[in-house]
């Protein structure tokens, strides 16, 4: 008899009549939301998993996992006072263990009950019903109402679906692959793929192409569209399923030898602000240059760098001293200083007037020009676009995964995207809740028929 | 000229780059400059601060008696505990971001780690004596020979640096696995309570959480310290300052002589057969036993008591031929005649020509100041005065006999009130007595063989402390070397 009670906790979360009849009308509806979201709707009937899928469905899948693991708990500590069976008297006087099993109860209750709120916002945002349902919401008796109304009812529609058009896109998908440069870079990417919730994610899908050295690429995308993962991707720190080759060399086989001919330089200042212009570079020098560089030269490049990006007369400063513009160039310094072949920069102008942006620019461009690959990824192209040679333009599918939408010359671009200006480039694929036009479908297929002729 | 030499591709592929060690130089490095340019100095001050605090308050009692060498040893934990962890629980999570970018750059995560355990363990040290040099000017009196080496504070120096040491890297470990500063300031505060309450030690747990202790830090530091101090030979003082207070309180209740002779009487009971065992009385000279009658006010009076009465002639004759003693007076011969001297005797009797001067009395009363004074007067007092007499006894055989009298069994349902102070006991028995009997006592009762002052016990605590900072340095290092998967 209390294994039965126990499973019927585990299905139903309760075992009281009332109770699971309520809850039974509340996986009916859900199965009928799963489907209209583009999900299996047996999930429905899957302990657990459905708050996942449930916050898969609301757009909230980052909450996904604890809203799923509190609701386990809780049910897990119903199942335990279950089979601990005690009386009445007994649970009058709180044992130690009792103790822990009530705090750790009212804990995840608490949880429970904040993602709960969380993920139906998450619904209702994408219902575009009022928020008067929260009421409904909120309570494990009233949950089926708003459940059952919207997934039975066709007046209720999602404004997304989780997974709808990826099968179709997976087949219009660029196959083929970029042919390999001897003195540039070529990315053959199949797939970037994350691990969450035992779930696995594709980040990223079919990149290839290939950059000539020598040239300045300007990396476009609207937030979430992967272009920091495709960076990271590329220069072999988050591997992907792909071949990435710098100047016919693998850097995905030789990354402990080829690791410091690529730079890359992140979006934040990561430097500490105690330590001096000098000795930061110092120690940057000591790690990515050669054992066999001794001091002086040692000391002699970094004195090289800091002249090329005019920190010499504040060498003796503290970082958490210095102007934006400078910690940016510090920043670059440290990467520059091991003379790297690829160099990555992400966001380099944030923080940064027009025209201490445009003159950091002049600069790589300037280190371009030496015969290096740079790529770097900016919000405001507009004002420095004339400086690069490429772009590449990454954009988010209906299946939330980053595609190349466009990668050519700047002026190509304009082309493609019938637009003057890169920022409205950026617009037009950007996802319509995001203030943008929608379009990241239509570029990623149009660019695959182009690129397959 | 030092682009020329990293500048063809080629040859940076086959360059070799600083391994393991050599890295760790650089970021030791890094961290000393840090520590004068991040004011990581700071934490010197602060214990010296914390030292100064706790040593006031312990001062008193630590090392001196059971109680306050426990709490003083606690305290001293609790100090180290906190210390180490305020020193590296926010040295990683700060810094999180400049990690991965120099992880991506190269760095190994080992080589960071370790410069990490070497400058924090510079730090510890210094706080460490930082601690012991301030507690002992406020007034905390260290022992002076220690177990292991020769001096005491070596010896606890140690102890506190594997403390300090071990809840350092502990703090590392958290500090590493929190993203923000703000989320290892939300864990430290747990991470203290746990320590502090299954240190196992202080407060007692229920047998269930009894296994936690062996996961915290302060159980060992607390055993170590707690050994070091000698606390199981510490007097236990409560209980006597806890007479001291109620010495007024008056005390007292009806009870019958049988149960005072039962009690007495119970040799099954360890007590009562110790106190049978005690021996009273002692061994004097004749010349004592004189002089303290001769003080005694009681004695003086019964020196009036009449010991003969008046007497006949009759009655000295008959006082010879009757009493035990005088026998062989009696059948003693008068030379040269078959006549006993008691034969002669019992004839003088029977005369009746003699009656009128049997009834004669012939001697005035005497009482026991004139025989004193007569015995005194023979010089043999003086003669005998250095003989000794015994008069040793045990509290046992005063029992038996008071047990075994039957005029005293015949009063064995007389009660009696007894109404006193606990002072007024103590005076009669012995306050220092007792408070020495109560705290041997008490502190026998709370004997732990863990607590043993043996260099076994220390050394084994220490390795313990030892494992914990190997533990801790190892998990901040597998935990950091999952950086990469920071979501971004």
């Amino acid at each position: 008899m209390i294994v039965v009670k126990a499973l019927l906790i585990l299905f139903f979360t309760q075992d009281g009549y009332t109770g699971m009849a309520l809850y039974a009308l509340y996986m009916v509806g859900l199965w009928k939301l799963f489907e209209k979201s583009g999900l299996e709707g047996w999930w429905a009937l899957v302990p657990f998993a459905r708050d996942y899928q449930l916050a898969r469905c609301a757009g909230r899948e980052s909450e996904g996992p604890v809203y799923s693991l509190s609701g386990f708990g809780l049910t897990m500590l119903s199942i335990i006072m279950l089979f601990l069976n005690r009386t009445a008297e007994e649970q009058a006087v709180l044992s130690g263990r009792d103790l822990l099993i009530t705090i750790l109860a009212i804990t995840l209750s608490l949880v429970y009950f904040i993602y709960n709120i969380r993920v139906w916002s998450g619904m209702i945002e994408v219902y575009g019903v009022r928020r008067r349902w929260m009421l409904l919401c909120l309570f494990t008796y009233t949950k089926f109402i708003p459940a059952l109304v919207w997934g039975f009812n066709k007046k209720y529609q999602p404004e997304w679906k989780v997974e709808d058009i990826r099968a179709e896109l997976a087949r219009m998908a660029t196959q083929g692959s970029a042919s390999v440069m001897d003195e540039g870079l070529t990315v053959n990417l199949s797939e970037r793929t994350a691990t969450e919730f035992f779930r696995k994610k594709v980040l990223l899908r079919d990149i290839h192409m290939a950059i000539p050295k020598g040239h300045m690429v300007l990396l476009l995308g609207g937030s979430g569209a992967g272009k920091t993962t495709y960076v990271n991707a590329i220069n072999g720190y988050e591997k992907a399923k792909a071949e990435v080759l710098l100047n016919g060399n693998n850097l995905y086989t030789q990354y402990k030898k080829m690791q410091y001919d690529v730079g890359f330089v992140p979006q934040s200042e990561m430097m500490r602000g105690k330590d001096t212009v000098l000795n930061t570079l110092l120690d940057a020098a000591k790690l990515r240059l050669p054992i066999e560089i001794n001091a002086k030269q040692r000391r002699a490049r970094v004195d090289e760098v800091m002249e090329i990006f005019g920190l010499t007369p504040v060498q003796n400063n503290l970082v958490e001293k210095l102007s934006g513009g400078q910690k940016k160039r510090l920043s670059i310094s440290m990467e520059f200083i091991s003379n790297p072949s690829l160099f990555i920069l992400d966001e380099p102008d944030s923080g940064l007037d027009g025209v201490m942006a445009r003159e950091l620019f002049v600069q790589l461009r300037k280190i371009a020009d030496t015969g290096k690959i740079v790529i770097v990824i900016t919000h405001t192209p507009d004002r420095v676009v004339d400086l690069f040679d490429d772009v590449i333009v990454l954009a988010k599918d209906s299946a939330r995964t980053g595609r190349l939408a466009y990668y050519g010359s700047i002026e190509d671009a304009r082309k493609f995207f019938d637009c003057e200006r890169m920022e409205q480039i950026v617009k037009s694929i950007n996802r319509k809740e995001e203030g943008g036009e929608g379009l990241a479908d239509d570029y990623v297929m149009k660019y695959a028929e182009v690129q397959h002729g | 000229m030092a682009e020329m030499q990293v500048n063809t591709a080629k040859r940076r592929f086959m360059a070799r780059h600083r391994g393991r060690g050599a890295q760790v130089f650089i970021y030791l490095g890094k961290l000393l400059r840090m520590f004068i340019y991040q004011n990581d100095w700071k934490v010197l001050p602060m214990a010296a601060l914390i030292a100064g605090l706790v040593g006031m308050v312990v001062r008193r009692k630590f090392f001196i008696n059971m109680e306050g060498t426990v709490m003083g040893a606690f305290a001293m934990v609790c100090v180290c505990i906190w210390n180490g962890c305020f020193n590296s629980i926010q040295v990683i999570c700060r810094e999180r971001d400049v990690i991965k970018r120099e992880h991506r750059s190269g760095m190994h995560i080992s080589s960071y780690i370790f410069a990490h355990m070497l400058y924090q363990a510079l730090l510890c040290l210094l706080q460490v004596g930082v601690t012991l040099f301030v507690t002992s000017k406020v007034g905390v009196k260290y022992p002076a020979e220690g177990v292991i080496s020769k001096w005491f504070i070596v010896d606890f120096g140690i102890s506190m640096f594997l403390i300090t040491y071990a809840s350092d890297m502990m703090s590392l470990w958290v500090s590493s696995l929190s993203r923000t500063t703000t989320t290892a300031m939300t864990i430290m505060p747990f991470v203290l309570i746990f320590q502090l309450v299954f240190s196992g030690g202080m407060l007692s747990l229920p047998a269930w959480t009894k296994p936690l202790t062996n996961f915290t830090i302060s159980n060992p530091g607390l055993k170590v310290v707690a050994c070091q101090a000698d606390v199981n030979h510490r007097p236990y003082a409560t209980i006597a300052d806890l007479i001291k207070k109620m010495r007024d309180n008056e005390i007292g209740g009806t009870v019958t002589l049988g149960q005072v002779l039962d009690l007495l009487d119970d040799k099954d009971n360890a007590t009562v057969a110790e106190i049978r065992s005690k021996q009273i009385g002692g061994v004097f000279t004749l010349g004592e036993v004189t002089q303290m009658l001769e003080q005694s006010k009681s004695f003086n009076k019964f020196r009036q008591e009449a010991i003969i009465g008046e007497k006949t002639v009759g009655d000295l004759l008959n006082f010879l031929l009757e009493d035990e003693s005088l026998k062989n007076l009696r059948d003693f011969e008068i030379p040269n005649t078959d006549l006993k001297v008691g034969t002669v005797l019992g004839e003088l009797v029977k005369y009746e020509e003699l009656k009128p001067m049997l009834a004669q009395k012939f001697i005035q009363t005497v009482t026991v100041g004139d025989v004193v004074d007569a015995v005194k007067s023979t010089g043999l007092l003086d003669e005998f005065k250095d003989e000794t007499i015994n008069a040793t006894t045990t509290i046992g055989d005063i029992a038996d006999w008071l047990t075994s009298n039957e005029d005293i069994q015949a009063h064995r349902d007389d009660a009696f009130t007894l109404k006193t102070t606990l002072g007024k006991i103590l005076d009669v028995v012995g306050e220092k007595n007792v408070m020495s009997f109560l705290e041997e006592k008490a502190a026998a009762a709370n004997y732990k063989p863990e607590y043993e002052c043996i260099p076994d016990n220390i050394l084994k605590y220490w390795m313990h402390l030892f494992g914990f900072i190997l533990a801790f340095a190892l998990l901040a290092t597998i935990t950091l070397e999952f950086i990469d998967k920071d979501k971004r």
